[in-house]
């Protein structure tokens, strides 16, 4: 009857919100996120590891799907944790967290952050996985934020609680020929119609460290304690400096995660430099191929906010600007962005 | 995904230079008659109404077109008829090549005189881009274009020359403007269809082409409100087909090499099949089968697609100067209306996952009952189901319920449940394929199928592979079911007899001739393990645990925590199962399998298989 009502309440929600929520009612996505060891294993050790942070405290876990967070707050002494789940994968959270033993530990409650009451009137720890890709797409993390202006007590914490993307330029001739060169041609035919389509959907897909062509450049870091919703559309002016000679397809983003609460700090990155994600990287394809020579830099401009129409998406530009004294390779152009 | 509101308000916009063109054309037809009794009357262009000749290059205004090229040539460097007489064109090309010049200037883009002919060779070229440009009529003024090796001065009667020249390309030009008032009918249906929908006098389309290589985010995206009422469930096809908007799914078929691949090589090598036949392309995505088939020399071709994507086909058959063969109709087949009563060729790609997933086959099935002439050509003709049996303990172990027992240390066995309830699409390994035959237990022959035969009981029998390594002491772990696609060249004789084809042909044998080599008419794709992966892969069936492995699984679940001693008692456990399989010695697996629709969900799929005293139900969704 429970799972009745909550389903009745999707339904009442805009179809881009439906959506949104029932993506995550299924198992596959839960394995997928369980089984990315970088993510799980980070969280794990930033919490387990900091029993003198955890310590009879009060955890609220947002977002809380399967439970696991919850259930690693009270391995590391919580005195209670709430976890909040829109969707209803929260009734599988609370078999889950009842098999554990926890039940008395963690109160789960299906619902939106914003319209719920937590039993609490002040919690001492926020604990959240909020990020998607590129950080910000499809993210909760606005809801994280009404959750600390709401529930967090001063002086609390909130793991994690620092998060920078990061931006280089990146040699990917081939790629870019299979995947945006593809539309030229078809089986003989022109399909250039879908070529301006692929051009504006940045991919999300694992990326060579080999690849990059510049130094990467932190494009955006928010302080979680600080920053508001504000923040997360913003425009910032950045320049890349070239480190070989090489050609320019695209810029990659990826997003590093900090625990600095933590008594040794934990960090961990979705970068092409390390490990695998479920994250992986966010490539932005120019239209023109920069050549660049070591030593120059590359001006660029990013402007990221979100759609008006739905919030979740991102609307997204990039400027960018070679400005070299030989006349013939400098470039300047801009891409417009959407990821949805 | 790639916002559907901006794509109808797009499309017509593009499609503009196309309408405009027409329309200009057949405004212009008068003015050219006009100009055809000028010459003929005396050859003057003085007929009271001078027309100022605006300069191709600026904004100076001449009173006729020589002194504009002149001015052109001196001033700017661009010497017109210098450029036409390199390039050897007509009257048509100079109408090209002024429209070209024009485009560019009005674009601010520099003029050269380095101009190729596939530069002019756009149809864009003939529409005006000034009108009642003066420079295109005062075109006939322009002294005759010499002959590339011959010399000048060509001699007497060159006035008549002249004459029988111009009612040569007159009659050039009428051709040329049937032809494209054709495209301008055409343009013009789908122009009143985009208006209609978006005005809300038809409902919005509700179902498209493919599902086929949807991912698996996207997929779980779209399936909304499943199990909803009617009405709900009309709302979130829509915005599960305005989800597909997006190039992804696309890509990835017409990157399935074994998919396109097949429906090309059946087209291209039976082109005597399409030639001047009129084709029926259902779901037809971006159009690349309509483009095959236009390129086959189809004289007409009808590509219908419900989902947002008909509006990128539009462009790139525009884009392909096939505007005028192929017509893009948007909205389900069963309402929207053909130009013709009947069809010669009903060509789609409506398989989905297990064939049969979210399948578009009823719908060409209504097609061909109600457009498909009596000897018309089904592509492809047949389509089958095969079924293996399969085992992999360590991949069971990773993916089934055993990765629940443990996930850092906590149960979470709670997310297992239903985990043997649906089928998964993957890309199996034939080294884990435990059988060594494979059951062909359904075939469809697409001239007779009827909708009702898309859910059916069938009989099945494998034999379990004996003596080759130690697969045989694994227990079956599930069945892997896949699919075999025919393109026949044969038209039946009489249609409610079908093609005949031997029930278990194998897609990679038939379409080799008697000496083994590739047949050229014949095409044929398998789905299945031994073939190159397809975007639709294979559909596992994994088989839950037997009712007595459940209980003691209970009973583990029920007095769990006692570290030790109790996993002992697991893998003492573990081995009894497969003891008892072995001692079954299942060396055949008989059975039936049953393909229907879950009630209240005709796009969704069930399959439920009795086998060996056991049965399972799995779903597709």
């Amino acid at each position: 009857m429970e799972l009745d009502a909550a389903e009745q309440q999707l339904k009442g929600m805009a179809h881009s919100e439906q959506h949104y929520f029932n993506s995550y009612n299924h198992h596959g996505i839960h394995e997928e996120m369980l089984k990315d060891e970088v993510r799980t294993r980070s969280y794990m050790n930033a919490i387990v590891q900091n029993k003198h942070l955890f310590k009879d405290k009060v955890v609220l876990d947002v977002g809380c799907g399967t439970a696991i967070l919850s259930m690693f707050a009270v391995r590391a002494g919580a005195k209670h944790v709430i976890g909040v789940d829109m969707s209803t994968i929260i009734f599988k959270a609370k078999e889950i967290v009842a098999v554990n033993g926890m039940a008395d530990k963690i109160t789960l409650i299906q619902g939106k952050m914003e319209e719920i009451e937590i039993p609490f009137p002040k919690v001492d720890i926020i604990i959240s996985e909020w990020m998607g890709y590129f950080l910000l797409y499809e993210s909760m993390l606005d809801t994280v934020l009404y959750a600390r202006d709401r529930y967090l007590a001063k002086d609390g914490l909130i793991f994690p609680d620092k998060a920078t993307i990061f931006m280089c330029g990146i040699e990917d001739g081939e790629y870019k020929d299979e995947k945006i060169g593809f539309w030229d041609s078809v089986y003989g035919f022109d399909y250039t119609p879908l070529k301006e389509t692929a051009l504006s959907e940045p991919l999300v897909d694992n990326v060579e460290v080999k690849a990059a062509v510049t130094d990467p450049t932190a494009v955006l870091t928010l302080d979680l304690y600080k920053c508001t919703t504000a923040d997360l559309a913003f425009e910032v002016p950045f320049k890349l400096s070239c480190r070989r000679d090489d050609f320019v397809h695209a810029l990659v983003a990826w997003f590093d995660i900090d625990f600095t609460a933590c008594h040794k700090p934990i960090r961990f990155s979705t970068g092409p430099h390390t490990k695998y994600t479920h994250w992986k990287q966010t490539v932005f394809y120019f239209k023109d191929v920069l050549t660049v020579q070591q030593g120059e830099e590359v001006s660029c401009n990013l402007l990221v906010r979100p759609n008006d129409k739905n919030r979740r998406d991102l609307d997204i530009k990039i400027d960018y600007k070679l400005d070299t004294q030989d006349a013939t390779r400098r470039v300047e152009g801009a891409c417009e962005f959407k990821m949805c | 995904m790639a916002s559907s509101s901006t794509q109808p308000a797009k499309v017509p916009e593009d499609n503009d230079p196309l309408g405009d063109s027409a329309s200009s054309a057949a405004d212009d037809d008068e003015g050219w008659n006009d100009v055809e009794e000028d010459v003929e009357e005396d050859g003057d262009d003085d007929d009271g109404e001078t027309q100022q000749v605006i300069s191709l290059l600026d904004d100076r205004v001449f009173p006729d077109v020589m002194s504009m090229l002149v001015h052109c040539r001196e001033k700017h460097g661009f010497d017109f008829l210098g450029v036409r007489q390199h390039l050897q064109l007509d009257f048509h090309g100079c109408v090209r090549l002024v429209n070209f010049i024009r485009q560019r200037a009005h674009e601010g883009l520099p003029v050269s005189e380095d101009i190729s002919s596939s530069d002019l060779d756009h149809e864009q070229y003939l529409k005006p881009v000034l009108d009642d440009d003066a420079v295109i009529i005062g075109l006939f003024d322009l002294p005759e274009l010499t002959p590339p090796d011959a010399q000048v001065g060509g001699g007497g009667g060159e006035n008549e020359a002249l004459v029988n020249d111009l009612l040569k390309r007159n009659s050039e030009l009428q051709e040329e403007l049937a032809r494209v008032s054709a495209q301008y009918e055409n343009y013009r249906a789908t122009v009143s269809q985009t208006l209609d929908e978006r005005w809300g006098d038809v409902a919005e389309p509700a179902e498209s082409s493919k599902a086929g290589g949807a991912p698996e985010k996207e997929k779980a995206k779209g399936m909304g409100g499943e199990g909803n009422g009617e009405v709900k469930k009309e709302d979130d096809s829509k915005s599960y087909w305005e989800s597909y908007a997006g190039v992804d799914i696309h890509e990835t078929m017409l990157k399935d090499a074994v998919r396109t691949d097949a429906y090309r090589d059946f087209i291209y090598n039976n082109k005597h099949l399409f030639a001047g036949k009129t084709v029926l392309d259902i779901g037809c995505g971006t159009g690349i089968l309509s483009m095959f088939c236009a390129r086959a020399g189809a004289s007409k071709v009808l590509a219908v697609d419900a989902s947002a994507i008909i509006h990128k086909a539009r462009e790139n058959i525009y884009h392909n100067n096939l505007s005028s063969t192929i017509t893009c109709l948007s909205g389900r087949i069963e309402e929207v209306t053909l130009p013709v009563p009947q069809v010669d060729i009903i060509v789609s790609e409506w398989m989905g996952y297990g064939l049969l997933f979210e399948a578009m086959l009823p719908s060409v099935l209504w097609a061909r009952d109600r457009y498909l002439t009596p000897q018309g050509l089904m592509v492809p003709s047949h389509t089958s189901l095969w079924l293996a049996p399969v085992a992999d303990p360590v991949w069971v172990a990773d993916n089934g319920p055993d990765f629940w027992a443990d996930v850092y240390g906590f149960d979470m066995r709670a997310m297992s449940a239903g985990i043997f309830d649906d089928a998964r699409v993957l890309h199996w390994p034939t080294d884990k394929i435990c059988g060594t035959a494979a059951a062909a237990f359904k075939m469809l022959d697409l001239y007779t199928t009827t909708a009702a035969d898309l859910q059916f009981t069938a009989p099945f029998s494998v034999t379990l592979e004996q003596g080759k390594n130690e697969k045989n002491k694994d227990p079956v772990d599930g069945f892997l079911v896949w699919f075999d696609t025919f393109f026949s060249p044969q038209a039946p004789a009489d249609r409610m007899q079908g093609v005949p084809l031997a029930a278990d042909a194998k897609a990679l044998e038939w379409c080799l001739g008697a000496d083994g080599k590739k047949d050229q008419d014949r095409v044929a794709f398998t789905t299945g393990p031994w073939g190159t992966e397809t975007h639709w892969k294979q559909a596992l069936l994994l088989f839950g645990l037997d009712k007595e492995d459940k209980d003691k699984a209970a009973k583990k679940g029920d007095n769990d925590g006692k570290a030790d001693a109790e996993d002992e008692e697991k893998k003492d456990e573990g081995a009894e199962v497969v003891e008892k399989k072995e001692e079954q010695g299942q060396q055949e697996i008989r059975g039936e399998i049953t393909f229907s629709a879950p009630e209240g969900n005709a796009r969704a799929l069930d399959i439920w298989a009795v086998w060996n005293g056991r049965s399972q139900t799995w779903a597709l969704r």
